[in-house]
């Protein structure tokens, strides 16, 4: 399992947990003192990335496509630098 | 006329009570039980609560909060761990409707115009404080209050801490740290950037003139009028009811 911590520049700490199998998510747990409303949707973004490429660009887009989709907010944190900790999670 | 809330005081509750009081607030406030409602609470014993998003084991040291007689409870909201202190925090709470005029769509800007109750009572006590994003109030550059928003059910509900006093050490003996190489490190740094009121003013501020200061606060800041009540039947069947889920291994441990 890879693990991960990232300070965002004038924002929060965001970290990540995950086992890969192929290059891609088979298990992620995205934690960490940013602020996401409504906040269960956490459980929706992980389940969303299962299956995903590790590709930092494309997994910074679907979180970014499935925030607006259910017209969340992010805080402290954005949708690149969640992609980025996962990309530093998986070595 | 002026508009009327409800203040509760609730004196000092262990963290699990506490926490399902706010969301049993909520739940009545959504429901239109009760009018809007600022609360001020303490925490007996001392407790550290996380963010909703945070994992309890990688934030708290749990062997050293039990060995300190220290609680923790996982939080409805997001942001980061906190540690209460009997001692030396008040807490507050705000549950107002979503479609409240104090409430700007923006959460970033509502942070701004609810914690101005603060800033205005911080000010009342001789502690000129501002607002900085996201969610804290600072001090002289140091921050004296930190602060979390959720919003559900057409409800919004902002809790945060007012410092009192502010001891780095014990705080970090009981949170993890990334190694203790750089544990005095953590500790000389949160003491350089964040106060209480006590150390502001150099002298004891008792948690009667807090209340009543920010009482004062949020009736000016917010145009509003705090008349003090008790929280209903409603509120206190589902507070014992959530205090179980607030308690439980599968909350506190879920992430």
């Amino acid at each position: 399992m890879g693990r991960a911590a990232y300070k965002v520049e004038g924002g929060k700490m965001i970290k990540v947990q995950l086992t890969q199998k192929d290059g891609k998510i088979e298990k992620i747990k995205i934690m960490g003192d940013f602020f996401l409303h409504p906040e269960d949707l956490i459980e929706e973004i992980e389940t969303i990335l299962i299956g995903s490429p590790l590709e930092e660009g494309s997994i910074s887009s679907s979180i970014k496509a499935f925030i607006e989709k259910r017209g969340a907010t992010l805080l402290g944190a954005t949708p690149r630098d969640l992609a980025k900790c996962i990309m530093m999670a998986s070595g | 006329m002026v508009e009327e809330w409800r203040l509760l005081d609730t004196g000092a509750r262990d963290a699990y009570y506490n926490m399902a009081l706010d969301e049993a607030i909520s739940i009545a406030r959504s429901k239109n039980l009760i009018p809007n409602t600022i609360r001020f609470f303490r925490w007996k014993p001392s407790a550290i609560s996380i963010g909703y998003f945070q994992s309890l084991e990688d934030e708290v040291d749990i062997a050293a909060c039990k060995t300190k007689g220290v609680d923790h409870v996982r939080r409805i909201t997001g942001g980061g761990a906190v540690y209460h202190d009997y001692n030396g925090e008040l807490t507050y709470s705000i549950i107002v409707n979503e479609g409240h005029r104090l409430v700007p769509r923006d959460i970033l800007k509502s942070y701004d115009v609810l914690c101005s109750g603060l800033t205005r009572g911080l000010s009342l006590l001789g502690v000129p404080a501002e607002f900085k994003p996201i969610n804290d109030i600072v001090a002289g550059g140091r921050k004296i209050s930190g602060n979390a928003q959720t919003r559900r059910i057409g409800v919004v509900h902002q809790h945060g801490t007012i410092l009192r006093e502010v001891d780095p050490a014990l705080m970090f003996s009981l949170l993890k740290v990334p190694s203790e190489k750089i544990r005095d490190k953590l500790i000389k740094s949160v003491e350089e950037r964040v106060t209480s009121i006590n150390n502001h003013l150099g002298r004891e501020v008792s948690f009667e003139e807090m209340k009543k200061a920010f009482k004062e606060g949020f009736e000016k800041a917010f145009k509003i009028k705090l008349v003090e009540r008790r929280i209903t039947e409603y509120e206190n069947g589902l507070t014992v009811e959530l205090r179980e889920k607030y308690a439980s291994k599968e909350w506190n441990f879920k992430r």
